[in-house]
């Protein structure tokens, strides 16, 4: 308190460096300094605002984690459940100690809230799946906020629905291994593929997926990029699809991001301008929970899978474009998939016709309505001033 | 005072077909607009009103065919006139109309004194007409691209279509901003004209823009009435031609409508991937294996009891972790028990906890039946260590 008292009369004597005003100068910086630690040590508290607030230091917690361990440890220590599953009882001391829980000092007793000594009550739950969703919810007293988040995912919905297969916390986290999920950046496709490996074989081949996986490449997107973290959403039963394009523009129209790889940023704005973005866009604004009829950007490149466009099995590289045409317009024909410009601004190169005829529209449009609008403000000034003469006549 | 004269401009008919086209002309304007800007906020809201752009589009599609349909009956009207009653043409520019023009500039720069005069269909109205002709042959056309983009690519290059699209949507704009200058100006500004509504021109309106019409009809320069034979004659050919022409002409609008079903209703799913495809559970192990009884029945410590202890109590009865302080680890550990007492107490199995304990069962390190009796015989013994 003493400290902070001083430090606004140090601004005051600042000019003036005497002996004495230098001894304030001390003081002054000692209460600067010791603010900056107050604070400091209140924002360190205030970081992990979801985490550690909630429950007691980890040193009061009772039974110990050396308690636990001293039996836990044991290699192969295992039970039988109801179900006549096996359940392995057995945690590596090391494994949870390398874990961020055990980094930080966390008890087992603070997830295994339902521990408080010897003997445990015994394991109800009939099967494995049964005890991980019992124990999953512990999360949630260190973690509301993810928490909340997760309750309007996909994941709870269908779990919610009755699919116990359904991921919650610690299928993607790990229980006793916790470690930094995007640690690499790599890890989270990896613990996506657990439970959608088709999609991650599709994912790590895709010009994404090879960049990140295989080069460490922070620019791509992973996973969660586009399908969002604990709140994810399935992108069959959401407006998901409907406002996918803004996902892929939030790289696709950052020209800082596209100038680094030599991608063109035109590709939304030629999309919104032609057919299908202008449909897309209008079901947007207007209709957001319909379906849109035309396609996205997925429908034509791929999702999981998507190439890179000078790629030969790219599906919108010129020889694949009129399959890839054909999956809504089954009558296409060779001349049809050039009415698409391929994201391009006409040109006299490219797309000459579009282009002349735009500029032929943008010379007569302004010639032929200036010589009206000119025309037109002659013939009324000139009535304006006969009326008038007409009116001092009488 | 009798009343002023006024002078049959519109007939019933022309007045009808002026708004079916002023009715179809500003839907098409609207519900095309909205296209052409998507991003803008009023046309979101007006999508929004008519219902979302799927809506939007059939409106627009319906008002096309109504267009095309009064097109339709407009050629059979203009047929009427010139092939069976033979007027003199009305709307057909000429030089007089460029002159016309000039002398209107001319005049309004005040080069000259009087406003040159005209006949039925001022060179504005003329100028008017022939750009609806243009416009509507403009937007069929490329609306026709746009609404057939298969068909239509089968004999053109594809870029056409985009190029129709362009087409189409500046000639929108070209026609919205020419009715908004030219035609606003002319009929409403200059000289709020109601022919259109009423039908009629007062003679001081008539005199002011068809002073040349005006003199014809005070003279009586009026088209002669045609004989009935002469008329029945021509319409035994106009009506036969005419019905043939709208029939191909109707025929041509519903194929315009319905030539081909451009895209399926629905998007295909983008792709086709099992969403759930667990990678492979590693399977639960199976169980260690138990350990080998030894064949001799243990008597001391070091020939086997230690060992019974070492396999299944250590794990938290050992040196490193002793719960209840007792450590099973070593022979002197054993015997001196734990932080509440001793557990063996030498010749008296029945008052040592250890047996107790264990023989209650439950206990997290559960020995077997024959590792406890050959316990409770060593401790009998008097639990020696060798």
């Amino acid at each position: 308190m003493t400290s902070q008292n001083i430090a606004p009369q140090q601004q005051t004597c600042a000019p003036r460096p005497t002996a004495r005003t230098s001894r304030r100068w001390a003081w002054g910086l000692a209460g600067v300094a010791t603010l900056t630690i107050l604070l400091g040590v209140v924002a360190m508290q205030m970081v992990p605002a979801s985490a550690a607030s909630t429950r007691p230091a980890p040193a009061e917690q009772t039974p110990s984690n050396a308690a636990c361990f001293a039996c836990h440890a044991t290699p192969g220590m295992q039970t039988t459940l109801a179900s006549g599953e096996g359940l392995y009882l057995t945690v590596d001391p090391q494994v949870y100690n390398d874990s961020v829980h055990g980094k930080m000092g966390y008890a087992c007793v603070q997830c295994h809230t339902d521990i408080t000594g010897y003997p445990h009550p015994a394991l109800t739950a009939p099967t494995h799946r049964d005890l991980t969703l019992e124990l999953y919810r512990s999360c949630q007293a260190c973690h509301p906020t993810m928490f909340q988040e997760v309750l309007d995912s996909v994941h709870q919905k269908a779990l919610a629905a009755g699919n116990t297969d359904a991921a919650v916390c610690t299928d993607c986290h790990g229980a006793h291994d916790v470690q930094p999920p995007d640690e690499p950046r790599s890890r989270i496709p990896k613990t996506c593929q657990k439970c959608h490996s088709q999609i991650y074989d599709q994912y790590k081949d895709s010009v994404h997926g090879a960049a990140l996986i295989g080069d460490g490449n922070p620019d791509v997107p992973s996973c969660i990029d586009c399908h969002e973290v604990h709140s994810v959403q399935g992108p069959s039963n959401s407006p998901f699809r409907l406002f996918s394009p803004d996902i892929c523009a939030k790289c696709h129209a950052d020209s800082t991001l596209m100038a680094k790889y030599g991608i063109s940023t035109d590709v939304f704005r030629t999309y919104v301008a032609d057919f299908h973005g202008t449909t897309v866009t209008l079901f947007q604004a207007v209709t957001p929970g319909q379906e849109p009829n035309t396609p996205v950007c997925i429908d034509c490149h791929g999702v999981h899978d998507i190439q890179n466009v000078n790629n030969p099995d790219s599906p919108v590289i010129k020889h694949n474009l009129l399959a890839t045409c054909e999956k809504c317009h089954p009558d296409a024909t060779t001349n049809f998939p050039a009415s698409w410009l391929s994201h391009y601004r006409p040109t006299p190169q490219h797309a000459a016709l579009v282009y002349y005829v735009n500029l032929f529209y943008k010379s007569l449009i302004p010639t032929l309505i200036g010589g009206m609008g000119l025309f037109v403000v002659l013939d009324g000034f000139r009535r304006i001033r006969r009326h008038r003469r007409g009116q001092n006549d009488e | 005072m009798m009343s002023e004269p006024r002078y049959l401009r519109f007939p019933l008919a022309y007045r009808i077909e002026h708004w079916v086209l002023t009715l179809s002309f500003t839907t098409l304007a609207i519900t095309g607009l909205v296209q052409k800007y998507p991003l803008n906020s009023v046309s979101q809201s007006i999508v929004g009103v008519l219902g979302g752009i799927v809506n939007t589009r059939t409106v627009h599609h319906v008002a096309a065919i109504v267009l095309m349909l009064e097109v339709v009956y407009h050629i059979g009207v203009v047929g009427y006139r010139v092939f069976v009653l033979r007027v003199r043409p009305t709307m057909v520019p000429s030089l007089g109309d460029v002159r016309a023009a000039w002398g209107t500039l001319l005049f309004n720069l005040g080069f000259t004194r009087d406003h040159p005069a005209q006949g039925r269909y001022g060179f504005e109205e003329k100028a008017e007409y022939w750009a609806v002709v243009w416009g509507i042959a403009v937007m069929a056309i490329t609306g026709f691209l746009m609404w057939n983009p298969i068909a239509s690519a089968k004999f053109l290059p594809g870029e056409f279509i985009p190029a129709a699209k362009s087409a189409h949507g500046y000639e929108a704009l070209l026609a919205v901003l020419a009715i908004i200058v030219w035609h606003i100006y002319h009929v409403h500004l200059r000289n709020f004209n109601k022919s259109m509504f009423t039908g009629y021109l007062t003679e001081e309106e008539m005199l002011d823009e068809h002073g040349l019409e005006l003199a014809d009809l005070q003279a009586g320069r009026v088209d002669a009435p045609l004989d009935a034979p002469v008329r029945r004659s021509r319409m035994r050919v106009f009506v036969p031609v005419y019905s043939i022409v709208a029939v191909a002409l109707i025929i041509g609008i519903y194929l315009f409508a319905t030539f081909e079903q451009t895209a399926i209703t629905t998007i295909p799913p983008a792709e086709d991937v099992v969403i759930y495809a667990p990678l492979t559970a590693t399977p639960f192990p199976t169980a260690l294996p138990t350990q080998t009884p030894s064949s001799e029945k243990p008597t001391t410590w070091d020939d086997g009891i230690g060992l019974i202890f070492q396999s299944g109590c250590i794990a938290c009865h050992g040196s490193a972790s002793s719960m209840g302080g007792l450590s099973l680890g070593s022979y002197a550990g054993a015997m001196r028990g734990g932080s509440s007492g001793p557990v063996i107490v030498p010749n008296q199995p029945d008052n040592s906890e250890l047996i107790r304990l264990q023989a209650a069962g439950g206990h997290p390190g559960q020995l077997s039946g024959d590792e406890l009796q050959y316990i409770r015989e060593w401790i009998d013994n008097g639990a020696p260590e060798k």
